[in-house]
């Protein structure tokens, strides 16, 4: 009685794969596609909010707080509003309001070019900056 | 021989047992061991004093964190109230309301910041002057109107922080002149970030940074054990990657910034910008941009200012004398730097980056 | 436990080794991280000699390829320690309650899958603390498990086929 003889029986599962195999690799695929779909709805790629005025930096927050903030432009004040992930113009002192018919946006950006004020949404700072606690100036 | 087989796996199984406890024991046992209190940095803005704030704070616990950086928020939110030049209700309407009039007692807050600014003002011999306010007035620079030379000239004369007479037992402030205006925009930034640091101590935070726009006072190391690192903005930036001109690593210190490029309009090639000379009315062109390093917020706020008018060869020199270090960016692009800075300052701009490369 | 078991683990172990020695010069997205390629012999020792022989031959392989390799009781031992045992339990328990439902390359599949999890899970305890981290990577490894996890399948099951049609009756 050698325990190769025992299993010996076994000997036919080998010769192909199960349905129960091809079920296994289908689910384990499906589960690891989705996966991908899902890490990219989760963890979108952009996770800082930048205001410009005018091209110059006038605030940078992250994105996943929400708050209303208000945009000195160049002819009035654009509100900025950030909430689940997503920021929008609500109000701006431009005529053709483009701006606020962009929407929410969360990558990207929103530009208003009569107010000089450009909403981006971004990865965090590039290497250099990266290191830096606070900017003065 | 079966049966001695099972006897043999089942003891195999038992030891297979003992030895995924012993793994899960050791995993968990490292796991306890490291990660009690892992500090992090808690980071919260707000915008406040017209401006943005962020505050950091590094703790073991995030509801300490949080908790702390509430109540340094409640601290700032009090100064603004106290300290806004354009709301009717603070205490420094109240101040130039009656400016001529009488003397308006004030909180011990109003006070201090009042007697940091004048004594700014001595110092820089009053290149810095908080009664600018009647000036300032005449100015727009988002909607950029520049006042006619007949203006500014009727207005000159209620500058002066001279006429600013300060009583420590009542408490007081009192304007001497009818229609002098106090306007505390060059050291109230700088002062919450003072007040801001005081109130996360007192909440038993060891380590944070309060940045009230540029204003930045650091205080502690972070949780990998450096201090805090400040970047100083290029005032001429023409583009993102040299936004930033130099870096500079401190702890229990505060910074400030104060530049031509910050609230500006430009008519016929002149730039206009906010930063007034108080003996002229009219934006300095002493420099492109000031920062100045010490102790206290409220003194490199005011003295960025200062010395931003007094220019860059007189500012270096009151700095030495007062053993205050800063970095000065002349008229022409030039740096100057007080001695100590020197090794503490890395400068990454633009035209140092390809003298080291060519 | 007879002379010809021990025969056949010290000789599946040896084979183990081998691969397991190679497969730690691949690189991969977590360092100490394996794919498992080394499951193939698990996998064949599991269907040819049962859950015992398969145990033996990963604690052997696991332990005395990170001597080999110098990382004994280092952070890629205990990766490839809790890898391979929960791999290797994952498909015993497999195996003795169905074992007709799934061909070698199921059972490839399942422990592969308990492979990355318990190295994923590892990982994350010992050396990233980044829920977010281990979460990027997980559909990745999963992914990549079974396309390893099949290849292992095929190639355990040519292995099983020639051992059993070469040994006499």
């Amino acid at each position: 009685m050698k325990s190769s003889e025992i299993r010996r029986d076994k000997k036919v599962l080998t010769e192909r794969m199960t349905l129960a195999d091809i079920l296994l690799l289908a689910a384990l695929v499906t589960i690891s596609i989705s996966g991908f779909v899902f890490i990219k709805e989760a963890f979108p790629q952009g996770t800082d909010v930048r205001i410009e005025v005018n091209g110059k930096l006038a605030y940078r927050l992250p994105l996943n707080t929400n708050t209303t903030i208000t945009v000195k432009g160049i002819i009035g004040n654009t509100m900025v509003e950030i909430k689940n992930k997503k920021v929008r113009i609500t109000e701006s002192p431009c005529l053709n309001k483009i701006c606020i018919h962009t929407g929410w946006i969360d990558r990207g950006a929103v530009v208003c070019i009569p107010n000089r004020v450009t909403v981006f949404v971004d990865r965090s700072e590039g290497k250099e900056n990266k290191a830096i606690d606070a900017i003065t100036g | 021989m079966i049966k001695k087989l099972k006897v043999q796996s089942s003891k195999l199984k038992i030891l297979c047992f003992i030895f995924l406890l012993f793994t899960v024991h050791c995993s968990l046992f490292t796991v306890s061991a490291c990660s009690p209190q892992k500090e992090k940095i808690y980071r919260k803005s707000k915008a406040l004093m017209d401006t943005l704030i962020t505050i950091s704070a590094v703790s073991g616990s995030g509801d300490k964190a949080e908790k702390a950086i509430d109540r340094a928020f409640s601290e700032i939110e009090k100064l603004d109230s106290l300290l806004n030049f354009f709301s009717d209700n603070s205490e420094l309407s109240e101040i130039n309301r009656n400016a001529g009039l009488k003397a308006v007692a004030v909180s011990p807050e109003t006070f201090e910041v009042i007697e940091k600014a004048i004594y700014a003002s001595g110092k820089t011999s009053g290149a810095f002057d908080i009664t600018i306010g009647s000036v300032t007035t005449l100015w727009d620079f988002h909607k950029r109107v520049k006042p006619e030379d007949k203006q500014i000239k009727e207005r000159l004369p209620l500058v002066n922080y001279k006429n600013v007479i300060l009583n420590k037992k009542s408490s007081s402030v009192y304007l001497k002149k009818r229609g002098m205006l106090i306007d505390l925009g060059g050291i109230a930034k700088g002062y919450a970030a003072d007040k801001a640091v005081e109130a996360l101590k007192r909440e038993g935070i060891k380590s944070g940074l309060v940045a009230v726009s540029g204003e930045i006072k650091a205080f502690g190391l972070k949780p990998d054990s450096k201090p805090w690192k400040i970047g100083i903005r290029n005032p001429r930036a023409k583009n993102k990657e040299d936004e930033i001109m130099a870096t500079i690593e401190m702890t229990g210190m505060a910074i400030s910034t104060s530049g031509d490029y910050e609230r500006y309009f430009i008519i016929e090639g002149k730039r206009y910008h906010h930063i007034l000379n108080p003996k002229t009315g009219y934006p300095s062109d002493g420099c492109r941009s000031v920062s100045i390093i010490a102790k206290d917020g409220s003194v490199t706020d005011s003295f960025s200012t200062g010395i931003f008018v007094l220019g860059a060869e007189k500012g270096i020199k009151l700095l030495e004398e007062m053993g205050i270090d800063g970095i000065i960016i002349g008229k022409n692009g030039k740096i100057h730097t007080t001695p100590n800075l020197r090794e503490k300052l890395e400068i990454i701009r633009d035209s140092q980056r390809q003298k080291s490369t060519d | 436990m007879q002379s010809q078991d021990k025969y056949r683990i010290a000789l599946f172990s040896a084979y183990a080794i081998a691969i397991h020695s190679f497969e730690n010069l691949l690189p991969t997205p977590i360092p100490w991280l394996r794919l498992g390629i080394a499951n193939i012999i698990t996998l064949a020792t599991l269907v040819l000699y049962g859950f015992r022989a398969a145990m033996m031959v990963t604690l052997i392989r696991v332990i005395l390829s990170s001597i080999f390799i110098g990382t004994f009781l280092g952070p890629g031992f205990i990766m490839s320690f809790c890898g391979g045992v929960s791999s290797t339990v994952a498909m015993g328990i497999t195996f003795s309650l169905f074992p007709r439902l799934f061909g070698p390359v199921g059972l490839s599949l399942i422990g592969a899958l308990f492979h990355n999890a318990a190295q994923l899970f590892i990982a994350y305890l010992l050396f990233v603390r980044q829920l977010e981290a281990i979460l990027i990577v997980t559909p990745l490894l999963i992914l990549l498990g079974t396309i390893t996890g099949v290849v292992n399948g095929f190639i355990g099951n040519i292995l099983i086929n020639n051992i059993t049609d070469k040994s006499p009756q």
